[in-house]
């Protein structure tokens, strides 16, 4: 299959513990897809094993071909795994130049990527020094260097600033438009919600979800309709008739399970006059949480204070 | 194989550590070429015609700084885990490794005449600066030079599949010397003559510094040919530890 990465049956153990259990989706070209799961999930395993950097089942093609089979891999798939994956004083243009070196890249091409990152002025410094956000530019333009067809970026937006975060929001958006893949993990999901057209959710090394952000939100029991007629016992009725959940909120109603369509369709056929009816959708934190309530590794407990 | 080489030659010449070694290990050769072999002659060595070999060899331990390289190229890639560009970069493991080993190859050598030529010529002037007259010279050159450039390589390569076994730069150094300066000698007071054929005694008697009291050593050729087969050893299993093992 063309213009996709493909993961077909991923796992990874780690003497008895499965890190990765059969895990299998797709990153299509031309959206950007979140990579979400809690802490320990397996997602920074998944990525490694996608890369056939670390050694498990399954297989992972890159339009149709698996990784080793491409000549120049790093013109394929641009990586950010780590942000502070440097020496500590070789400078910012030869830890890119090396890079290019590897992958057949012209030399040309390190100092263009510094510049789309904002790094140009501090090239010839040693990344040793640098503060998260920098190190994440870095990491950033190492993985545009070969002008990839699809991106894997593991947290790239931690320790980025506010004014870095709209920067990398934007350019991931506009690199998944002109015909790319990102694929891109986070726990800024506030952020993650802006950015990406897809989701991949995983708890404890599984799928839980794979599937559009806003299919993501609106399958969520958190998403409701809110509805308010000059007659609520009258809806409340025609609710009821049609079983569908609902739940006085304010001067008006919350039904769950259905939207907003239905709902007006049902208000009109049954002579109400409808006087709001909005579409309450859940925030992707409300969605993640409830997807993947039982599956985090290291759950935190609430102190009792006695 | 070209792409990865010119990257591997990239990160050997791009960091401090390469230069601080290459630099350390001339001023020591000088030194103690000028000061400790030269300079301090005694009558006797003064009159013996093969001294300057002697002063090669004996410099040659420097060769030891190779490995080092050999250590610092490939455990760098994990404690700053830049091998996760290096693997995604080249299709091939195996060709990472070949870049690596070429690279190291070439700097041991480099190493291996620096010292080979700076060593002589420095015991040389250090004789003329104190007043003295050396002896007229025989340098067999051929001999000379295949155990210089042996033992100068085979150390770059024993730290190159040191670290590649062990991967901890702190572990892969400590095993350079806490093996030769520690268990070795212990293995030779349980092995008597037999320990002429453990690999670092093997590999010091191809220059004539094998350990005393390890019974009648190996000639150079001989040596040369034991301390190859632990390399091969030691590289076949690195190569497939390389092959298999995830990259962290």
């Amino acid at each position: 299959m063309e213009g996709m990465i493909k993961v077909e049956h991923l796992s990874k153990k780690y003497r008895k513990k499965l890190a990765v259990d059969d895990l299998s989706f797709k990153v299509e070209t031309g959206k950007v897809t979140g990579f979400l799961g809690p802490n320990g999930a397996g997602k920074s395993t998944t990525m490694r094993l996608m890369l056939g950097l670390d050694r498990g089942h399954g297989t992972t093609t890159f339009d149709s071909k698996p990784l080793k089979d491409y000549t120049q891999p790093s013109s394929v798939v641009g990586i950010l795994l780590e942000a502070k994956a440097f020496h500590p004083t070789r400078s910012a243009r030869n830890h890119l130049k090396i890079l290019a070196a590897a992958g057949g890249i012209p030399t040309s091409r390190v100092d263009e990527v510094l510049d789309v990152v904002g790094l140009a002025e501090v090239a010839k410094k040693g990344p040793g020094k640098f503060s998260l956000g920098m190190a994440q530019r870095l990491g950033i333009a190492a993985a545009l260097l070969g002008k990839p067809k699809y991106l894997l970026l593991d947290e790239p937006a931690n320790g980025l600033d506010p004014e870095g975060i709209a920067w990398l929001r934007d350019f991931l958006k506009k690199y998944a438009d002109d015909g790319n893949a990102v694929f891109v993990s986070s726990h800024l999901l506030s952020e993650m919600s802006q950015m990406v057209d897809n989701v991949v959710v995983i708890g404890k090394g599984k799928l839980i979800a794979n599937t559009s952000m806003s299919k993501l939100i609106s399958g969520s029991g958190h998403s409701s309709i809110f509805v308010r007629t000059t007659n609520q016992s009258k809806l409340e009725k025609v609710l009821r008739e049609k079983s569908l959940n609902f739940e006085a909120e304010g001067s008006g109603l919350k039904v769950t399970g259905t939207d907003t369509d239905a709902v007006g369709k049902l208000a009109f056929s049954s002579g109400l006059t409808v006087l709001e009816l909005t579409n309450q959708a859940a925030s992707l934190e409300e969605a993640f949480l409830e997807l993947t309530a039982g599956s985090a590794e290291y759950a935190a407990h609430q102190e009792v204070v006695s | 194989m070209m792409s990865s080489l010119r990257a591997e030659f990239r990160k050997l010449l791009s960091v401090r550590s390469t230069y601080i070694v290459t630099i350390l290990v001339t001023v020591l050769v000088a030194f103690i070429a000028f000061y400790g072999e030269g300079w301090h002659l005694s009558p006797a060595e003064l009159r013996m015609p093969n001294q300057l070999s002697g002063d090669v060899f004996g410099a040659l331990n420097l060769a030891i700084f190779g490995a080092i390289i050999g250590i610092l190229l490939m455990t760098h890639e994990y404690r700053y885990n830049t091998i996760t560009y290096t693997l995604t970069d080249s299709n091939s493991r195996s060709r990472v490794l070949r870049s690596k080993i070429i690279v190291v190859s070439t700097y041991a050598i480099f190493l291996t005449v620096l010292i080979g030529v700076l060593s002589p010529v420095a015991a040389y002037l250090g004789v003329h600066a104190h007043g003295h007259v050396l002896a007229h010279q025989t340098l067999q050159v051929s001999n000379l030079a295949w155990r210089s450039l042996f033992f100068g390589w085979s150390s770059g390569m024993l730290g190159l599949v040191l670290a590649t076994l062990i991967r901890s730069q702190v572990g892969a150094i400590s095993a350079l010397f806490i093996i030769p300066i520690g268990i070795e000698p212990l293995l030779t007071l349980l092995l008597n003559t037999k320990a002429v054929y453990l690999p670092f005694t093997a590999q010091a008697e191809v220059i004539g510094n094998g350990m005393r009291g390890a019974g009648t050593p190996l000639s150079a050729g001989k040596a040369a040919i034991v301390f190859s087969i632990y390399l091969v050893i030691g590289w076949i299993v690195a190569w497939i530890l390389f092959l298999r093992r995830d990259a962290n």
